[in-house]
């Protein structure tokens, strides 16, 4: 082998290889970290990829998933051109046609259904990626519909009506600042490595650690000082638990209680139910346990408790949310260093330290009607507290027509294995009169629309986005569109074109658009912002000064304290304004269906279905299988690899066991989206928290046996 | 350099998330049929029941060792040292694909592609030598693989270190 040839083989990149090295960002995952990536390109394509050193979010680093960016964007299954559905919805049959044509057929299409039923008739759906969700909310609005919504319907927004419930405002951890973390339903190694590494990190210098998780996970292995496992769905009995210990024990802190917060009293009385006997026959976890971390908790100051998302995917999730958050409410680890603080984001879920125009951008184009967005009356909490419809009311409403009818979707990103009772969402997508969809891959819902768009990877195309630390990058395309694809905000640009809408901005395209909606930042000189290579700090960074809101004596929330009795609620008699207790369990018969399945907790190797066909991370762990107790697989005589049959009431699945004591007895826990068997289909689509109609993913009963003895 | 290097573990912060793994196949142009079909093998070792259950995650691969039976067992001189780095390359042109060093070695690194010929983590000697660290080394998104000296790894905690679990199955042998 010559020398060159052999720095070929080894993707050195330089002259004489020929092999250069290009700055993009992966959009694989949620916009909160979006690494850094060094892409390798020779010959137009990428060859390799590495973490950026020195990037905001990650410093050269990657996760599983990010680094099979390369597998991800030239992924077979990519959508080449736009088409036209030519055989039966979900029959895969598709013809190209132009992108003229597409947006011409599109626009038509929707104008009718304008017409004849109004603009509210048509749903705009976005789904992964997020990077253009305020210009489909601006498509929607400027539309006339007030159908916007988006698959955050059933991650994490209800965390943000959890918090304003009691703090008038998202809020966030101070990792920073802290003498101990409490990690309450995560598994940061896996679900945010960033936080890993900054835990790791946390811990060498002193911090102590607590997690809280049903699962034994990476993080209780190697994070915790001390771990608690309670069982599936209990956490808001084990918060009340640690409220009655540290009332009862002075722990609380009366001043801040007397100056700051609304409703103690009502809320002392509720956790008084809660004594340690009480709660260990609920949670599972021994009293002595529960007492020691309440008592750490509340004499290590500051101290912080981080609750996941998965916390609030249960049918009691929003309360059991606001229970956890109101451990924080009682000891003053409010808006002080090294407890939590409000979090303001500056741009599409992530924050630049400075205030953008982007709710301007949404609300300047409001449409005025007296239609109420898809599940907003069904779910009234979540109306007042996010500005979009409830995605996971829409299968409902589609297939009943009440209280009035939705005949048309753009759907963007939609991903159908998302939603409970998946095929349920497919066949309310097939009642549709027209479905146009936009994705980098043809989806299940791309193979029941009408018509279908390819949409760029990140490494096709630029993006502005901000990054904690004040600073803001505009990437610029590092490869050739691979196909006949464009960027997603191009095609809604393009789509409000066609339609003819009077909206000048969004017709002007993404770069005018960002322009306006960034013009705080300070940015003079915008043509070398969009010229320069990787981040840059925002000049009018201002970002929020911890103890600023307190100081200010303005907490938003109804009364203008933080409220333990939350006022918001209390405006609806079906929901209870205190952030009480129950089981989350469904109405399934515990002796047909004696296990409880807690489905969508990450895997290193996957995130949502992204990338489930990519055969790098995918050998990892190349089965689908379900996570099951050894007691239990010895009981029902199961032993690792054998098929094994789940079923609810709603459907049945057949997947892999993994024998581990990763669970408990009594508990699976499976992920979700394989196009081979979707855990989520077996959940009832009626099963939702009324507070802000999340799925109960996380709690459900579930059947399991052996299937035929097959052995892997 | 021309010192001998190792890819060290740090078993205290692996979590087995195999980002390591991945890095390694788009380095190496892998195409995996199976989990022992790749030069990184990511490993979850559960010991105990209940709530005492213990997990050790590993991430592991050629060795590099220091008389390594590969080179020896190889009947068409296929592997050698770098005389620089110290890391176990080879040249499979030669290779009659024979599974004589997969079974000299003590970890199964060596494994075979498509058309029958032995492949193996070659350290990535080519980007360590060009000032690069190895791919699984570059991801590693806790820092628990790293590129060592042999002054540096001998410097090392035991603990720190790969080492760490050799003492651990030494330890489990005299206690069977």
């Amino acid at each position: 082998m010559t020398r060159i040839e052999e720095l070929i083989r080894a993707k050195i990149p330089g002259p004489e290889s020929g092999i250069v090295v290009r700055h993009t960002m992966c959009d694989i995952c949620t916009p909160g970290p979006q690494c850094g990536i060094d892409a390798y390109i020779k010959d137009g394509k990428v060859i390799k990829i590495e973490g950026t050193k020195g990037f905001p979010s990650n410093d050269g680093k990657l996760c599983t998933k990010g680094a099979a960016n390369r597998q991800y964007i030239y992924r077979e299954d990519r959508i080449k051109t736009p088409m036209r559905r030519t055989g039966p919805r979900g029959s895969g049959k598709f013809e190209p046609i132009s992108w003229e044509e597409a947006y011409r057929e599109i626009a038509e299409r929707l104008n009718r259904l304008k017409a004849d039923y109004g603009p509210e008739s048509v749903a705009f759906v976005c789904g992964y990626s997020k990077w253009f969700r305020p210009f489909l909310q601006r498509l929607a609005f400027s539309f006339g519909s007030p159908n916007y919504m988006t698959e955050s319907s059933a991650c994490y927004r209800a965390t943000v009506v959890s918090s304003k419930c009691l703090f008038g405002v998202p809020v966030i951890g101070d990792l920073r600042n802290t003498k101990l973390f409490i990690a309450w339903g995560s598994n940061p190694f896996i679900n945010m490595y960033p936080l890993g590494r900054g835990l790791l990190n946390f811990k060498e210098h002193g911090g102590k650690v607590v997690v809280i998780d049903p699962r034994n996970t990476q993080s209780a292995q190697k994070l915790a000082d001390i771990y608690l496992r309670p069982k599936i769905g209990t956490d808001g009995a084990l918060a009340h638990a640690m409220a009655r210990v540290i009332i009862e024990n002075g722990w609380s802190d009366g001043p801040f209680i007397e100056k700051y917060v609304h409703g103690f009293e009502a809320y002392r009385d509720y956790v008084m139910q809660f004594d340690l006997k009480t709660a260990e026959t609920i949670t599972g976890i021994p009293a002595g346990d529960i007492y020691r971390v309440a008592e750490l908790f509340a004499k290590t100051d500051p101290s912080v408790i981080s609750p996941s998302n998965a916390i609030t995917h249960r049918t009691n999730g929003c309360n059991n949310h606001r229970a956890i958050l109101s451990l924080m409410a009682i000891t003053g680890r409010f808006d002080r260093p090294g407890t939590c603080y409000p979090d303001y984001q500056t741009y599409c879920h992530s924050d630049g330290g400075f205030q953008s125009l982007e709710e301007e951008f949404v609300d300047q184009v409001r449409p005025r009607t007296d239609k109420k967005g898809v599940g907003l009356e069904r779910f009234p909490l979540w109306a007042d507290m996010v500005d979009e419809a409830q995605g996971m009311h829409l299968a409902t409403q589609i297939l009943s027509g009440r209280p009035y009818p939705i005949r048309g979707m753009l759907g963007m990103g939609v991903n159908t294995r998302m939603y409970p009772n998946s095929r349920r969402f497919v066949e309310a997508l097939d009642q549709l009169e027209f479905f146009a969809a936009d994705d980098i891959f043809w989806t299940e819902a791309c193979r029941h629309a009408d018509i279908v768009l390819p949409a760029s990877t990140s490494f096709e195309r630029s993006e502005v986005k901000c990054y904690a630390g004040r600073f803001i990058n505009y990437t610029k395309p590092v490869i050739e569109p691979v196909h006949d694809n464009r960027p997603d905000t191009d095609i809604i640009c393009g789509l409000a074109n066609a339609l003819d809408l009077e909206d000048e901005l969004l017709c002007s395209g993404y770069d005018n658009c960002l322009q306006y909606i960034m013009s705080p930042s300070g940015i003079e000189d915008w043509e070398a912002f969009r010229a320069h290579d990787g981040p840059i700090p925002v000049p009018n960074a201002a970002p929020y000064q911890i103890g600023s809101m307190l100081a200010s004596g303005q907490v938003p929330t109804p009364t203008g304290r933080i409220e333990l009795y939350s006022e918001a609620v209390a405006r609806y008699p079906h929901l209870n304004p205190l952030p009480v207790y129950q089981d989350s369990d469904d109405n399934a018969d515990p002796k047909c269906y004696p296990f409880v399945m807690c489905s969508g907790a990450r895997l290193p190797n996957a995130v949502h279905t992204r990338v489930h066909p990519c055969s790098w991370p995918r050998s990892l762990r190349p089965d689908v299988s379900v996570d099951v107790h050894p007691q239990d697989a010895e009981r029902l005589e199961i032993d690792q690899g054998d098929i094994v049959e789940l079923s609810t009431p709603v459907a049945a699945i057949q997947v892999r066991a993994n024998v581990t004591g990763l669970t408990s007895p009594g508990e699976l826990h499976m992920y979700h989206g394989y196009e081979e068997a979707n855990v989520n289909d077996l959940l009832d689509a009626g099963h939702l928290d009324p507070y802000t109609g999340f799925p109960g993913y996380k709690q459900f009963r579930c059947a399991l046996h052996k299937a035929g003895g097959e052995k892997a | 350099m021309n010192k001998r290097c190792s890819i060290d573990l740090d078993p205290k912060r692996c979590v087995a998330c195999g980002a390591c793994a991945v890095a390694c196949m788009d380095q190496n142009d892998l195409s995996p049929r199976s989990r022992q079909d790749m030069f990184r093998k990511i490993a979850v070792v559960e010991r105990g029941a209940g709530a005492d259950t213990q997990f050790t995650y590993l991430s592991l691969a050629c060795m590099h060792c220091n008389n390594a039976p590969c080179i020896e067992a190889c009947p068409c001189g296929c592997l050698r040292k770098d005389q620089e780095t110290g890391f176990t390359i080879y040249d499979n042109t030669s290779c009659i694909g024979c599974r004589s060093c997969t079974m000299a070695c003590p970890f199964a690194a060596p494994i075979f592609n498509a058309q029958g010929k032995m492949i193996k983590c070659d350290g990535c000697n080519t980007r360590v030598k060009a000032g690069l660290e190895p791919a699984c080394v570059r991801v590693c998104p806790f820092d628990a693989l790293t590129l060592v000296t042999e002054a540096e790894r001998i410097e090392r905690r035991t603990d720190c270190s790969v080492g760490a679990i050799a003492a651990a199955i030494q330890k489990e042998c005299r206690a069977t």
